[in-house]
């Protein structure tokens, strides 16, 4: 064989053919697995948005009935308002969106320090069993002390309360983010108020623990100040005059 | 070691007892600490090792007579780190919980010494053949030390073997208080010094 392997060509030779064949076998896996990925993919945003909303999935019932039957997902233009709601919405990816800067804008005051913010996001509308809006289900992201945190924020119909939150994919400390996916922690959200008198975003998370009847404070955790601030200052970003508030202004205008 | 006189059942059998790799080498014990809290995650474990063992050790010792002497150990990480990768990938569409469990431990079987160790050691000097009946004896070998670990610590720390109870726990109404030592890491120590020390203690009566 004319093979030399342990001259320099030779040895770059192999080294070069050793990693095409190994990236191909990575590739071609991954390849295999896409399909599936997508479908779970799907089957898990439709149980966090379920989980965000509230609704009640024990029972015999697929979530994917229940999700069919009450929940519409929408594609939200966000400096306009306009909402869409064909298309293959389920697949929309929003992460791509964000970062694509032709259907992304770089935010005037970028609290949640997310960079740019996707013109349009995928928010979704949960309904009861007579079509009466029970809440949206609306996304948040923002960074907190390492990393994005990404969330649903369910609000009731009065566009106001809080139903519940969800925060699905964090990168903060282990052992001490952790709280996030905590229900504990999440369940102090419920009830509480997204606006003040004034229409102004004034949910926070307070250190030191919110005041008894204080309706838009939520207990800090100690020790995670910066994934509490980027707690709020998602939410903050997201429910103010570059997020959702054009959208929300229509919706309470009845117009969509 | 002259492996090449060993027979081939020599070669399978000899990694699971006289020369297992955890217990005689203490290769890959980090994982074995990790991962032996419950048997399921074990077992897991041991399948996920036996296939990248199996699979670089075959490839590698079938590439062995193509590989640049001055990059060989870069090529074995090359091929086990693939394999690694794929090992993940599928453990996360097929078993999404599990590989939550186990985390970066699936990873972490890239740096797993007995794997590197065989590449090296055997795979590179021995034919394909031989290489993968080598490699099937050391992960038996690593599987029994893990899944022999975690058989004692979830039944002892738990009160269950896989998932299901053996003993009834005092906090489910039963009698037996679990020991949550056994649940910690540091168990795992103890139990596989406890090995090491028995199976020592037999193979000097062999002679």
């Amino acid at each position: 064989m004319a093979f030399k392997k342990d001259t320099v060509v030779g040895t770059m030779v192999f080294t070069f053919i050793l990693c095409l064949l190994c990236s191909f076998m990575i590739t071609g896996t991954a390849e295999l697995l896409k399909e599936r990925k997508l479908a779970k993919k799907r089957d898990e945003l439709q149980r966090y948005v379920l989980m965000a909303a509230d609704i009640d999935m024990s029972g015999d019932r697929d979530f994917r009935e229940i999700f069919a039957k009450s929940v519409t997902p929408m594609l939200v233009e966000l400096d306009t308002g306009k909402v869409t709601t064909d298309g293959n919405l389920m697949d929309f990816d929003e992460r791509m969106a964000a970062i694509n800067p032709e259907t992304s804008i770089k935010p005037k005051k970028d609290t949640a320090r997310i960079k740019s913010r996707a013109n349009q996001v995928r928010a979704f509308k949960v309904v009861d069993d007579k079509g009466e809006l029970l809440s949206m289900v609306m996304p948040v992201y923002g960074k907190g002390l390492w990393s994005m945190i990404y969330g649903f924020v369910a609000v009731k119909s009065d566009l106001n309360t809080i139903e519940n939150v969800v925060f699905y994919e964090h990168g903060e400390t282990p052992g001490i983010g952790d709280f996030l996916n905590d229900p504990e922690w999440t369940d102090k959200f419920r009830g509480k108020q997204l606006f003040d008198d004034k229409g102004k975003v004034a949910i926070k998370v307070v250190k030191g623990g919110a005041k008894e009847g204080d309706v838009h404070g939520i207990d800090a955790i100690s020790g995670a100040t910066m994934t509490g601030r980027g707690v709020q200052r998602s939410i903050q970003f997201w429910f103010g005059n570059e997020g959702f508030e054009t959208f929300f202004n229509k919706l309470k205008a009845s117009e969509v | 070691m002259s492996t090449h006189t060993l027979s081939t059942r020599d070669i399978l059998t000899n990694p699971v007892f006289t020369n297992n790799p955890v217990a005689m080498q203490v290769l890959g014990v980090c994982s074995a600490l990790a991962v032996s809290n419950s048997l399921q995650t074990a077992l897991v474990m041991t399948l996920a090792v036996t296939f990248v063992l199996v699979f670089s050790n075959l490839i590698i010792s079938s590439i062995r007579r193509l590989i640049p002497n001055s990059v060989r150990i870069i090529a074995q990480m090359t091929v086990i780190a693939s394999l690694v990768i794929i090992v993940d990938m599928v453990l996360q569409d097929v078993a999404y919980e599990l590989s939550r469990q186990l985390s970066v431990f699936v990873g972490l079987i890239i740096t797993n010494c007995i794997i590197m160790g065989r590449a090296e050691a055997f795979a590179m000097k021995n034919p394909p053949h031989l290489a993968v009946v080598d490699a099937f004896g050391n992960a038996i070998g690593y599987g029994v030390i893990l899944l022999g670990v975690a058989f004692v610590r979830e039944l002892l720390g738990s009160g269950t073997l896989f998932g299901h109870e053996v003993l009834q726990t005092v906090e489910n109404g039963g009698w037996y208080l679990a020991n949550e030592m056994f649940k910690l890491p540091p168990s795992a120590f103890f139990l596989i010094g406890l090995m090491i020390w028995s199976i020592n203690v037999i193979q000097r009566k062999r002679g």
